[in-house]
């Protein structure tokens, strides 16, 4: 029988218990609620996050929205940089908020209606991350600035004009989708 | 001052922390080579990779650790032995070199230095802070082989042809993505790369000219230091091998062909080996978990 999972709030995490890595399920469905009620996110809305501890890669995705936000997450992307297979909180809010800041954009209607997580041009998908991570950081989270300063460069290229659209996402609020794209383009064609 | 300085002992401030090879050999997590979850087009380094520029971050910062040991490790090399001829120098415990293999290991600190200042500003322009990931340290235990002749062997022609590798697949990752600052700065030190492969070439080939044996021995040192430094695939020919073997570049470091194919069959092997260690890591945590 499948595990119901380790629940805070309306957290879920999955697998209740880690063989391959030293994670807590609590640990984790703690630093997702925190980010889930900071970022505003809908209090009825559940969120199951299911964690595959069998690879070392970080990535981490939205699987489905609705009737429950589920989201997957390779086991790298919650681990300490300095300790392998060791939980690390700090850049567990990182991954979540920057994934839990979009889902909240494309909650809103203001926002508009960007096409799925799978079909997003790399530019334009590292341009709202960009976004969603300058607002993960004036929540008070730690970031790495300079990190997605460079991942904005490798997608729009190395340039003056790039750098400033990069500031220009980082420091915004209230972009809805058409002006974030258009950002990216402009980014794009001006390196 | 003391010979043959241990690994322990380098001197790191509070943001370097390091990972032993065994703790990384415990993982029993593996990527997929295929199908879910395996690497979107292998694992090369490429800009259409989503999480390329953090791969790209990661090498760049073992690369500057890299650097550091390989500065400390020839700097060791010019002090570890006696100099053959020069009165006053001789030392029974310690085999001779010539003064002229310490004047290239001189030429290779002041190298390896600007490697490390160039790393170090590359790694900025990263987005990457000095300490951000773990320091592995099997680079400078190469570079702790008494005998001297095996020590530039490993270190010269195993762990610079590794650095030309890795700094071929940086400067193309710097030309696709269009970063000149990246891809200049991988270019010339690929060059210097060259250069010191090609010194571990010419003294293995001067210093055993007379004992075939010894040079076997350096030889098959090489080997076993090639095949740590495949890391377990990272390094080789398959086509998902993130660093790729640079064949041009290690022509004109004066490695013979055959010896390059030899190089990619120790890598391949040392993919199969790490696969299987994983795999037994896998059982071995499974086993020690509790039954419900």
């Amino acid at each position: 029988m499948a595990s119901a999972g380790t629940s805070v709030g309306g957290v879920t995490v999955l697998p209740e218990s880690f063989t391959l890595v030293d994670y807590d399920a609590g640990a984790i469905a703690e630093v997702a609620a925190r980010l889930w009620e900071k970022i505003g996110l809908p209090a009825e809305l559940p969120l199951r996050i299911e964690v595959d501890e069998t690879t070392p890669l970080g990535r981490a995705y939205v699987l489905a929205v609705k009737p429950a936000v589920e989201l997957a997450v390779e086991s790298g992307a919650f681990e300490h940089l300095h300790q392998p297979r060791q939980f690390d909180p700090e850049r567990t809010a990182d991954v979540l908020g920057r994934l839990l800041f979009r889902l909240h954009d494309r909650l809103d209607p203001a926002f508009g209606d960007p096409p799925p997580d799978t079909e997003l041009p790399l530019p334009a998908s590292t341009a709202w991350d960009v976004y969603a991570i300058g607002r993960l950081s004036r929540l008070g989270f730690v970031v790495q600035r300079p990190r997605r300063h460079y991942q904005f460069r490798v997608r729009h290229g190395f340039s003056d004009h790039v750098d400033a659209i990069f500031a220009q996402l980082w420091e915004a609020e209230g972009l809805d989708w058409t002006t974030l794209q258009a950002l990216s383009d402009e980014a794009a064609s001006a390196a | 001052m003391r010979r043959s300085f241990p690994v322990e002992d380098l001197a790191r401030d509070d943001r370097f922390v390091r990972v032993p090879m065994a703790v990384r050999l415990q993982d029993g997590r593996q990527v997929p080579r295929e199908g879910p979850g395996s690497r979107r087009n292998g694992g090369r380094l490429t800009p259409d990779r989503p999480d390329s520029p953090d791969a790209a971050r990661l090498l760049m910062h073992g690369i500057f650790m890299g650097e550091v040991q390989a500065l400390e490790g020839a700097g060791r090399t010019c002090w570890d032995f006696d100099t053959t001829g020069e009165p006053g120098t001789a030392d029974s415990d310690t085999p001779d070199v010539p003064f002229q293999l310490k004047l290239d290991m001189a030429r290779q600190c002041w190298d390896e230095a600007r490697h490390t200042e160039i790393s170090c500003k590359l790694t900025a322009h990263m987005g990457t802070e000095l300490g951000e990931f773990a320091e592995a340290t099997f680079l400078y235990e190469a570079a702790c082989n008494p005998d001297p002749v095996l020590r530039l062997t490993g270190v010269n022609r195993a762990l610079e042809g590794l650095a030309i590798d890795v700094f071929n697949t940086m400067r193309e990752f710097g030309q696709v993505s269009r970063d000149p600052v990246l891809e200049f700065c991988e270019d010339w030190m690929l060059a210097d790369e060259v250069t010191h492969v090609k010194m571990g070439s010419d003294w293995l080939r001067r210093l055993t000219e007379k004992d075939p044996e010894r040079r076997e021995r350096a030889l098959e040192f090489q080997r076993v230091v090639d095949r740590l430094f495949s890391l377990g695939g990272f390094r080789g020919e398959d086509d998902d091998s993130p660093v790729r073997l640079a064949r041009r570049f290690r022509e004109l470091a004066g490695f013979q062909s055959e010896e390059i194919d030899e190089l990619a069959d120790v890598a391949r092997e040392a993919r199969h080996e790490a696969e299987d260690q994983t795999r037994q890591n896998r059982a071995a945590a499974r086993a020690a978990q509790p039954t419900s």
